[in-house]
């Protein structure tokens, strides 16, 4: 229990008191009266004796009485209605709020905090109210009436008779019996006669005189001559007079003083009044006999459907809480006692001392003596004799039954007068003049009777006060008997049905244990009197019981929390919204934060009702928000129930202030962080056969790969126009901000281009919110001019801005409309949240607020500080800066394929748009792959044909030639310099060949691109950057980029491969060791799924620096070279060094290109687009990296040997093989051309088209050791060394020789030695057999070389050696010439690299015998 | 609550650390079932159980604490977890002791940080299954 202002002690005294009837007549009555204050109230607060009181006790022992108040009362004749008092102590527990700002208790209890207010004053004024308003009852005397005051005034006519017909009257009241209340203590009342004098209208004179009177009428001791209004009521402002009434008037009886102002609504003369009252406060007062705690509806209901119409549509509670307040009002304006001087006041309580003294206690002692005598008469019968005659006697009566049985009497009743009931009575007496130890003696004795009886009312009744008394005693003889509380409040309760003294029981009871700290079994008593019949009395007993839990030794905090939700929702049903507001705030200390989120939502939800039905709008909204916003594990129904609310007190809210700034809502929630910003115009779908620049878009993924990306080429482009260098400055474009894109910098926007806010919501909740008249919240900071923004709205996550201005643009937040759809709950809660726009559904409620876009950028991580704290970057994605105009390309594509052959050719034409009022420049393109497109080289002719007109033509730029020329190769030559390959170190930027550089606003140009298939198989993304600057330079953003990227998918062609080699021939025009031939394999690969007929390889070039084609060689019947499909056709072509004056003359980058025509038309080579493509594919293929062999510095001459050796078996000579395909498309045949490219480095070495595809490497064992640095000394491999020297064979292939003439027969023959590298070579021919197996020297024995037999030779660089040597056969038969066996070795090397120079093939030669 | 079962392991901070309901078979929700009485009852019994574990050597504390006609029986883990049943009939050991061994093992696990909210799919399924098998036959 809650502290109290009064202590126990103190407490139960002043609750029983002796009480006196006042009588009075109109006259008196009128003089109080002008007062506002009745009799009564006028002695009211002067009650209180303020000395001790002397009193013989029956054994003439002196008493002590001390602060003895007593009760001065108007007599009513009828019992007060429980309807009145019940409200009447509602009125007393609204009326007493906690005090604003009053500092509450912190309690700390475990983890827990709590600020909780120690006192309760509205439960100390309803117990106060409470017990004075306790109907006196037959089973005890306590508040029966012991005297009666009879006041008449001495303004009376004849106030003498006036006594004597008050006398009478107060007799027949009390004797009459047609008036059952108010009761009598006994029926000999003392009766006080009480003569008012008005000092300021009244005769003195006539007063005293009269006084005189009565005193010889009913003696000095039984009157008393009371005078006031010693003032005169209009100079009532000129002195202060203390009012001391307003604290006992206006506290509780509230309703007892407008009464006399307004007649009908008396206590005593209207009947009705218990049903009026019941409709105005809206109590349940239907009193239902059940058990405590067996609740028929829940206690912890969230009756929304019946509550929310009660509490929000109907204000019936605001209503008459307003009334009451009104009227209370009118109350202070009244002053009680304005007539009445100090001087008055003293003389009342002068009166009220007197009457005690010489009245009231003598007669109260006479009457203890009185019935102290009777009883000692009775003792001398045994009591148990004397009850046990009385169970014979009456036996009917007297059942011998168990207290159970006994439900529904209380056990029989006694008659008013009843011998058993005296000993009651003088125990009442005692008590009230606090002579405990007698009282308690006496209760014991009555109890024993009662109980003997079964008389269970009456023995209850004796438990209780016999406990009380105990307790009160002086110095404790004995223990508190709380097992007499027990039965007597389970008696009262659940025999007697008499909850009002179970509830007196228990008041008194708690407070007791309380004082004894006992708080446990306090709490226990008052939770079990908590039941359905009295809200109000529930709430306020758990309310005590919380207090109970929190303040015992070790505090039950949480027994405390769950009490007082018991009592907050008791206190609502009982109407008392403000004290169940407080109770629910005190226990959500508890629970808030603890993740208990249903009894969390079921708080929160309660206080935002409660708050709202109190117009504490605020704190509605903030409990409401609470419910939502937290992850809610409620019903979907329970959350659209919750939101519903939550939007109306919200609109409440906003029609309060509606010029007041936006509320921000909760809901839905924003992913701040996923918020994406866009800068410029949306992507224009393809128009027609023109295809749109794919650009960037909302729509795409981010993907980390492809930015990176990007953002490379970017930079390329960049250094390439910086001349090579990025500047530091440099920052990639951004069109799309994002949380992934680098937000430290203020964006730059461009005026006149929209800026797009992409937001993401997330509906927490299982119900959907609808949003509707989104838009976004801006600041805008004019640079130089002022100037308004448009806004607008796109999408419902998706707003558009429209700068018109330049300057500084601030993105704050969205501004919407958030309302739910009513009857809709199928649809699905989530995601349902766009789209709703259909405007079909009802919009129930909706209110309009704010949220803002509040984003966090990165954790900064860089220094030491910020590792070790948390700190956050800036985002300042919603901050763009707005800068001038800038030019803005578009770029179409037009006949743009999306599918390709390898190798394939096609023709497209690109439009460049500059859609912006500015011109544009220095348009350049970059790509990852240079060699799939060209815009053709500088000397392509630039005249761009319009796309249609060049549908049909080729791609390629022929020349018909006639057919009889078909074997030799057509020269021409070009420089790698024309077609943009070499300039720098960055082949990947390619300039748009602008007509004039410039691109005028609203210009549009075409131009023509040729595209190459790829030549791996398969969908290829190609990535196109097109890079381009303002003719003015911008100091903000220097240039503009667009993206494209193309998605090509390519299906096999051809495969080509090619070898080249050393021609034996010596039929050289110039006679120089320079042929090679050249075989290439063409394989058709295509599978023929895309309806390819057959491929016709129409021409086959050569491209080199040194090498060109000469001719066709062994040129196969089928002139086309048709190949069908997984059909393979070989070539074999004659190439020849180029002329050595030509090579010099020409720069190191011309390349000499040499046609070989199978078709009856040329395509030059040497032009767009063949030649782009082919120095393209060069230049990607230079770009991959070459394994270079370590470089040892102490080495060096070795090295520069085995450069040499390889370098005479290194060729560059380049292949491109130029066909057709015949495609059936749609039964219609096209034709297509293509191209590939073989790359030939190495003599023998096979070369590929199209890469190789490498096996993936096997996975190895991982070492953990260090791998000891080996290095082998550097040695030209057997093959490389083998090429130093060509060697070859001349002879006669068949001899004709007479054997028979002559038998030897000697054969001239040649041995040409050449030396491929640029050095001096040593060279040693040995003609000797060195055969070492039996058959080789079988088959070779029968030849012989004649003459000398080793030859050693130095031939220079390039030189060419003719050795004349002589074969000497003996047989006829066919004999490998190829047994001369050549070492080679580097002159200017000692020992090294002697070597075996081995003869390619078997050089055969017939001996016939003629 | 009419049969069914009312299950929360309560953490040293009073957070609740897993929650389950069990309903008898075949018996639908009732409209006017509330599920915050059952956070609110079992809530205020931790006093009781903070009071009773150190008075007793055993980890099954009986019914602890009432209100109205249901019961609150409680476990107290060795490291002071709480496991609050609320139920109208019965004695609740068994189950008690069945959770024991699956929250042991639950708790063992090196990424459970302890005493935080049990996410376990797993873990409902097992702990519904023992509740079918000793709460609600």
């Amino acid at each position: 229990m809650a502290q109290c202002v009064q202590s126990v002690q103190e407490l139960i005294p002043d609750s029983f008191v002796p009480c006196v009837a006042a009588l009075c007549s109109d006259e008196a009555e009128r003089l109080t009266r002008l007062n506002h204050l009745s009799f009564a109230e006028l002695l009211k607060p002067f009650s209180r004796l303020t000395s001790e009181v002397h009193m013989r006790d029956p054994n003439n022992q002196l008493h002590i009485i001390k602060n003895l108040k007593i009760a001065v009362s108007n007599i009513i004749t009828q019992p007060p209605q429980p309807g009145a008092i019940r409200k009447l102590l509602n009125d007393v527990v609204s009326g007493s709020q906690p005090a604003e700002g009053l500092v509450a208790n912190v309690i700390t209890a475990g983890d827990y905090d709590l600020n909780i207010s120690a006192t309760t004053p509205w439960f100390e004024s309803y117990r106060e109210t409470f017990l004075q308003s306790m109907p006196a009852s037959d089973h005890e005397f306590l508040n029966h009436y012991l005297a009666c005051m009879l006041v008449a005034s001495s303004s009376e006519a004849e106030p003498v008779e006036q006594f004597s017909k008050l006398s009478q009257e107060q007799h027949r009241i009390q004797h009459n019996s047609d008036y059952s209340y108010p009761k009598w203590f006994i029926p000999n009342t003392l009766k006080y006669y009480v003569l008012l004098h008005d000092v300021s209208a009244g005769d003195e004179q006539r007063a005293e005189s009269i006084y005189e009177e009565m005193k010889q009428k009913y003696g000095t001791q039984g009157c008393y001559l009371l005078k006031i209004n010693s003032r005169t009521s209009n100079r009532a402002s000129d002195e202060q007079i203390p009012d001391p009434w307003s604290q006992y008037l206006q506290k509780n009886s509230i309703q007892n003083q407008e009464s006399y102002e307004d007649g009908p609504c008396t206590i005593t003369s209207n009947k009705n009044s218990d049903s009026n009252l019941l409709s105005l406060d809206g109590l349940d007062n239907e009193v239902k006999d059940g058990l405590p705690n067996n609740f028929r509806a829940h206690p912890l209901q969230l009756d929304s459907s019946s509550d929310a119409s009660n509490s929000i549509d109907g204000p019936d509670h605001v209503k008459s809480a307003s009334s009451l307040h009104e009227t209370k009002k009118a109350n202070t304006g009244i002053i009680h006692g304005a007539c009445l001087t100090l001087t008055d006041h003293d003389r009342i309580r002068q009166f009220i001392q007197e009457f005690t003294f010489r009245g009231l206690l003598p007669h109260i002692e006479k009457t203890i003596r009185q019935l102290n005598d009777q009883l000692i008469s009775r003792k001398g019968l045994s009591r148990s004799l004397f009850s046990a005659t009385k169970k014979w006697f009456s036996g009917s009566k007297v059942p011998e039954k168990s207290i159970n049985e006994l439900k529904n009497t209380s056990g029989l009743l006694y008659p008013p007068e009843a011998p058993e009931l005296q000993i009651r009575k003088m125990a009442d007496l005692c008590f009230l003049v606090q002579h405990y130890d007698l009282a308690y003696s006496c209760y014991h004795t009555a109890k024993k009777d009662f109980l003997n009886d079964q008389a269970m009312l009456y023995a209850a009744g004796a438990l209780e006060m016999a406990a009380v008394s105990a307790f009160l005693q002086p110095g404790a003889p004995r223990p508190y008997p709380a097992h007499y509380m027990d039965t007597a409040i389970q008696t009262y309760r659940d025999i007697c049905k008499n909850m009002v003294l179970a509830e007196r029981c228990v008041l008194l009871s708690a407070e007791i244990l309380k004082s004894q700290s006992k708080y446990s079994e306090a709490a226990a008593l008052l939770i079990r009197l908590t039941s359905e019949d009295s809200d109000l009395r529930s709430a306020l007993l758990l309310e005590q019981a919380a207090h109970c839990f929190i303040n015992m030794k070790s505090p039950m905090v949480r027994k405390y929390a769950f009490h007082m939700i018991l009592a907050g929702h008791r206190f609502s049903k009982a109407g008392q919204k403000k004290h169940a507001l407080r109770c629910y705030c005190q226990a959500m200390q508890v629970y808030k934060g603890k993740g208990w989120s249903l009894a969390e939502d079921h708080i929160n939800f309660t206080i935002g009702r409660q708050s709202y039905t109190l117009r504490q709008l605020d704190n509605a909204v903030s409990a409401f928000r609470h419910i939502l916003i937290n992850e809610s594990k409620q019903s979907a129904a329970q959350q659209g129930a919750f939101l519903r609310e939550y939007l109306y007190v919200y609109k409440n809210v906003s029609q309060l202030s509606p010029d007041g700034p936006l509320p921000q809502l909760p809901l839905p929630y924003i992913n701040s962080s996923a918020t994406r910003v866009f800068f410029g115009h949306d992507r224009r779908p393809a128009d027609g056969e023109k295809q749109a620049a794919t650009h960037v878009s909302l729509d795409q993924e981010y993907d980390s790969e492809s930015s990176q990306q990007w953002r490379e080429l970017e930079e390329q482009v960049v250094a390439v126009v910086n001349r090579g260098v990025v500047p530091s400055n440099f920052y990639p474009t951004q069109y799309c901000l994002s949380s992934y894109s680098d937000n430290s910098r203020f964006p730059l926007a461009v005026v006149e281009e929209p800026i797009t806010v992409e937001v993401a919501f997330r509906n927490p909740l299982k119900v959907p919110l609808l949003l509707t008249d989104l838009s976004l919240l801006w600041k805008f900071q004019p640079k130089d001019t002022s100037g308004k923004d448009n806004e607008e709205v796109k999408e419902l996550a998706r707003l558009k801005l429209f700068p018109h201005h330049i300057g500084e643009l601030h993105i704050l937040g969205v501004v919407y409309n958030l309302g739910t759809i009513q009857g809709c709950m199928t649809v699905d809660g989530i995601g349902s949240l766009p789209g709703c726009h259909t405007g079909k559904h009802s919009l129930s409620m909706s209110v309009r607020g704010r949220q803002d876009l509040e984003i966090q950028g990165p954790r900064l991580n860089n220094t030491k500080e910020e590792k070790t704290s948390i700190k956050y970057g800036p985002d300042r994605r919603l901050d763009p800066i707005i800068t001038e105009e800038m030019p803005l390309l578009e770029v179409f594509f037009i006949h743009f394929p999306t599918g390709l052959l390898c190798g394939e050719i096609r023709k497209a034409y690109v439009e460049f748009v500059n859609v912006s009022k500015s011109p544009l420049t220095g348009l350049k393109v970059v790509s990852k792959r240079p060699e799939f497109f060209t815009f053709g080289g500088n000397t392509a002719v630039l005249t761009p044909l319009s796309p249609s007109a060049s549908e049909n033509c080729s791609a390629y730029k022929t020349v018909a030639t006639d057919s009889t020329a078909v074997c030799t190769a057509l020269i021409s030559s070009a420089s790698s310099v024309d077609f943009g390959i070499g300039i720098g170190s960055q082949p990947e930027v390619i300039p748009v060949p602008l007509p004039d550089t410039v691109l005028l606003p609203g210009a549009s140009v075409q131009l023509p691109m040729w595209l190459r298939g790829p030549d791996e198989e398969g969908v290829h993304e190609i990535n196109f950057l097109f890079y381009y600057e303002s003719v003015k330079k911008q100091p903000k953003i220097r240039h503009r980029i667009l993206r494209h990227t193309a998605v090509i998918c390519t299906s096999r062609s051809l495969n080509v491969r090619a070898t080249v080699c050393r021609s034996n021939s010596l039929e050289d025009e110039e006679g120089r060791g320079g042929n090679m031939l050249v075989f290439v394999d063409v394989e058709n690969t295509n599978t023929s799924e895309a309806g390819v007929k057959e491929f016709h390889i129409v021409q086959v070039s050569s491209s080199s620096k040194h090498w060109k084609f000469q001719k066709s060689v062994n040129l196969s019947e089928n002139k086309d070279a048709k190949l069908a499909s997984r059909e393979k056709g070989k070539f074999c072509f004659k190439a020849i060094r180029c002329k050595e004056k030509e090579v010099a003359t020409q720069s190191s980058e011309k390349y000499t290109f040499a046609d070989i025509i199978f078709g009856n038309e040329q395509i030059i080579s040497s032009a767009s687009p063949c030649a782009d493509f082919f120095y393209r594919s060069l230049s990607s293929e230079l770009k991959k990296p070459q394994a270079q062999p370590s470089v040892h510095t102490e080495k060096q001459s070795l090295e520069d040997a085995v450069r040499l050796i390889q370098k005479c078996s290194e060729v560059d000579l380049n292949i491109v093989v130029l066909w057709k395909a015949y495609v059936v498309e749609d039964s219609k045949q096209l034709i297509l051309e293509g191209q590939h490219h073989v790359i030939l480095r190495t003599i023998g070495k096979e070369a590929f088209s199209c890469p190789q595809k490498q096996e993936p490497p096997e996975m190895e064992l991982l070492k953990f050791f260090r791998p000891e640095n080996t290095t082998v000394p550097l040695r030209p491999s057997v093959e490389q060394l083998s090429n130093l020297i060509k060697t070859s064979l001349h002879y006669p292939e068949s001899f004709n020789h007479p054997f028979h003439q002559k038998s030897l027969c000697l054969v001239p023959v040649t041995l040409l030695l050449s030396n491929c590298s640029k050095a001096d070579v040593d060279v040693i021919v040995d003609l000797r057999h060195k055969t070492t197996s039996p058959e080789a020297l079988e088959i070779h024995g029968s030849f012989t070389w004649l003459g000398q037999t080793q030859y050693k030779l130095q031939l220079k660089s390039q030189e060419i050696h003719s050795l004349q040597l002589k074969a000497c056969f003996v047989h006829t038969g066919v004999y490998n010439l190829g047994t001369p066996r050549v070492f080679a070795k580097l002159s200017d090397q000692v020992t090294v690299f002697e070597t075996s120079q081995q003869n390619s093939m078997p050089a055969l030669i017939i001996i016939n015998n003629v | 609550m009419s049969g069914s079962f009312y299950f929360v392991i309560v953490g040293h901070h009073d957070h609740p650390v897993f929650e389950m309901e069990f309903l008898p078979a075949g018996k639908p929700e009732s409209k006017d079932h509330h599920h915050h009485l059952n956070q609110f009852l079992a809530h205020a019994a931790l006093d009781h159980i903070d009071e009773n574990m150190w008075l007793s050597d055993n980890m099954y504390l009986k019914t602890v604490d009432k209100f109205n006609e249901w019961l609150v029986s409680a476990f107290v883990t060795a490291e002071h977890m709480r496991c609050i049943i609320l139920h109208e009939t019965r004695k609740k050991k068994n189950f008690f002791t069945g959770f024991y061994d699956l929250y042991r093992k639950f708790a063992m696990n090196p990424f459970y940080e302890a005493i935080s909210p049990i996410p376990s799919n797993a873990f409902d399924r097992k702990v519904q299954f023992l509740g079918k098998k000793h709460l609600l036959s």
